[in-house]
């Protein structure tokens, strides 16, 4: 994916790469306390993930880039504002590392975080 | 401004309770609404979620909104009004540390009826804390950072403190140092020559809080000063607001001491973005105006003080390089319905096409004192046009046969205008009148030509003496309506000289056409010489892009 060719020969980023940057710009997000994977249905949530390409999904057909991201939000945060920030975020580390258009992010609050109770 | 000293004791003996609370948060508010451009313009990341100082303002708003109409005496249960405001308020991420910096304050005084001293502390810590708990990894150099700062600066100074207010003017002065500290800690600002905004907004609401004890104006946008060395404008990546194109930097020494208040005063009248940076008692002047403003406060600092240097910068072309985007747009050409005039120009550059483009010509040929164009190529442009009245502006002398033959082999009713000049062919258009009758508008529109006087500025290629001026090989020389007046040994020279000849202080307006090998500073300096010269004309740049030419001049 993320093809290109040059005159030394082709340039290829694999979806792993992007889930990659897309999972340090997500951590890096104010609010976001942890990846889930997607596996784990019905939104229960087992672990938080520390390995990079669970809880990031990187779909490409040829032109567009999709990512999909679960997330942990520290309970307690507008989780609206923070979604939305973990959309740009992303959409701006990806874009301007690979140089590529990001088409789509769909953010998923998989679960809460309680770490004070008011 | 000084501080109300009288106001301060009184406020000292009082307690704060909720109702002081809400006008503290009130003070913030308006505070950080009142600099909140200044917290915009530190905004280093492109990302589109809006800008920083908007985000922390309209959340602080929301919480305010929260509070505003409430009665509540009880410290503890104001600031959760407070907290929950901010949480439904919260915008951008900003806005977000933002509601959680005063959920975790809430949260340490909610079981306070008043604020001293020890409980505030208590407050700024359960800040921090509860802040740093929503980011697996926070990045230092931002507004977590200030609010670790203000935290332990005032843990540090509790000793010496015998009231809140005492730890409130710790909590400014630490978020003040900590802010500065930005930069070392995040290497993005640094090479921006910014602080962080996050941290600045934050320091703004603690500040406006501060300003409001000690009875000081909170509508004034601050006046701020920076470090020259704190100014770095080509890396700071602000977004240029709509109208303001031009980017000024003026160095200067001020005749005396320098009124900053009337100072920015003046300066917003022209512009934004302004800032203001001294060192060595030399001031550097920064602002964002639009292109009509461009000279004014150059200008206006010239009546104030000894200018040094002037950078001038078209932030549009910075942004997207606004020539080749501009010269890759297709022309819009006016359309023509049948049974009205349509005009063909013949033009040497894109600048040029672009502006007959503008005056309602239908088609344009390049072409011009190199690169004729043939009868076919002029045919061709209006054979396929949707009337049979056409008019054609060649625009040079050489080709005004080619326009005449073009009239000879089409059944369409044509008459030729014989421009010999660009400025001849735009003094033409501005006579057109598309629903008219062909013979009638081009008689009209030839008379025009003697309207406009016409220089052309080029370099000689061969050295030689006609109408009695002498030139050698490389000279610049001027041409006035095709005849060579002035031979000179720069541009600059050769204009004036030309004006000179061409009696331009009897004209309204010089127009500047620069061409292809002419940088736009360039062109803007030599304007600039140019006005000086002729203050009274209203002096004008374009970019014509013609080749050979480094200036189309157009006196009218």
């Amino acid at each position: 994916m993320g093809e290109d060719t040059t005159s030394l020969g082709g340039i290829h980023v694999s979806p792993g790469a992007i889930a990659t940057i897309a999972y340090h710009a997500t951590l890096e997000s104010y609010g976001v306390v942890g990846l889930a994977p997607k596996n784990i249905a019905d939104g229960i949530v087992k672990s938080i993930t520390r390995d990079p390409s669970r809880g990031v999904t990187v779909r490409y057909n040829g032109e567009d880039i999709d990512i999909e991201i679960h997330v942990i939000v520290e309970y307690g945060t507008r989780i609206n504002s923070v979604a939305e920030s973990v959309g740009n975020t992303v959409r701006f580390h990806v874009e301007k590392a690979l140089g590529l258009r990001v088409n789509k992010i769909d953010v998923h609050v998989a679960g809460l975080r309680i770490s004070n109770i008011d | 401004m000084a501080v109300n000293t009288a106001r301060v004791q009184k406020l000292r003996k009082r307690q704060i309770d909720g109702q002081s609370l809400k006008r503290l948060v009130e003070a913030g508010m308006t505070w950080l609404r009142t600099n909140q451009q200044i917290v915009n313009a530190l905004n280093v990341f492109p990302v589109p979620d809006g800008d920083t100082g908007t985000n922390m303002s309209l959340t602080l708003t929301a919480a305010y909104n929260e509070i505003k109409d409430s009665g509540e005496k009880h410290l503890g249960k104001m600031a959760n009004l407070v907290a929950k405001g901010a949480l439904m308020g919260a915008r951008g991420n900003s806005g977000v540390i933002l509601s959680q910096l005063w959920r975790g304050f809430a949260r340490a005084v909610q079981d306070h009826e008043t604020l001293d001293a020890e409980t505030l502390v208590k407050a700024f810590a359960e800040s921090r804390d509860t802040a740093y708990k929503g980011v697996v990894r926070p990045v230092e150099g931002t507004i977590l950072t200030v609010s670790k700062g203000i935290a332990s600066g005032t843990e540090a100074g509790l000793g010496s403190a015998h009231d809140a207010i005492d730890i409130l003017e710790i909590a400014v002065k630490s978020a003040d140092e900590s802010v500065k500290q930005t930069p070392e800690l995040l290497p993005v600002l640094k090479q921006a020559g910014v602080v962080d905004s996050g941290g600045k907004g934050l320091f703004f609401i603690l500040e406006g809080m501060l300003r409001h004890v000690y009875g000081e104006s909170l509508d004034t946008p601050l006046i701020s000063v920076h470090a020259l060395s704190a100014m770095n404008f080509e890396n700071a990546m602000q977004e240029v607001e709509e109208g303001q194109d031009y980017e000024v930097v003026v160095d200067f020494f001020p005749q005396g001491e320098l009124d900053l208040p009337k100072f920015y005063g003046q300066l917003e009248e022209m512009g934004t973005s302004i800032q203001v940076g001294e060192g060595d008692g030399m001031y550097r002047m920064h602002i964002h105006v639009p292109l009509e403003k461009r000279y004014e406060p150059i200008d206006y600092i010239m009546g104030i003080g000894t200018i040094t240097k002037v950078a001038m910068e078209n932030l549009l072309a910075q942004m997207d390089d606004i020539q080749k985007s501009t010269a890759k747009q297709p022309l819009k050409f006016a359309t023509v319905e049948p049974g009205q005039i349509a005009v063909v120009v013949v033009s040497p550059g894109t600048g040029l096409s672009r502006i007959f483009a503008s005056l309602g010509v239908a088609a344009v040929v390049a072409g011009g004192q190199t690169m004729n164009p043939s009868t076919q190529d002029i045919l061709a442009a209006f054979e396929n046009l949707p009337t049979d009245k056409v008019i054609i502006l060649p625009n040079n002398k050489n080709i005004v046969m080619a326009a005449n033959q073009a009239k000879d082999v089409t059944v369409k009713k044509v008459a030729v205008v014989p421009s010999r000049t660009v400025p001849q062919g735009l003094a033409a258009m501005l006579a057109l009148q598309p629903d008219g009758e062909v013979d009638a508008v081009a008689e009209k529109m030839t008379k025009a030509l003697s309207l406009v006087k016409t220089g052309e500025i080029t370099i000689a290629t061969r050295t030689v003496e006609i109408d009695g001026v002498s030139v050698k090989d490389g000279q610049v020389i001027a041409l006035l309506d095709g005849k060579l007046v002035v031979s000179a040994g720069s541009v600059d020279e050769g204009c004036l000289g030309f004006l000179e000849k061409a009696g331009a202080m009897e004209y309204e307006i010089i127009t500047l056409f620069y061409g292809q090998d002419m940088p736009h500073t360039e062109a803007n300096r030599i304007a600039d010489i140019v006005r000086a010269k002729y203050p009274k004309q209203e002096v004008e740049v374009q970019e014509g892009g013609q080749p050979h030419y480094q200036f189309i001049i157009s006196v009218e």
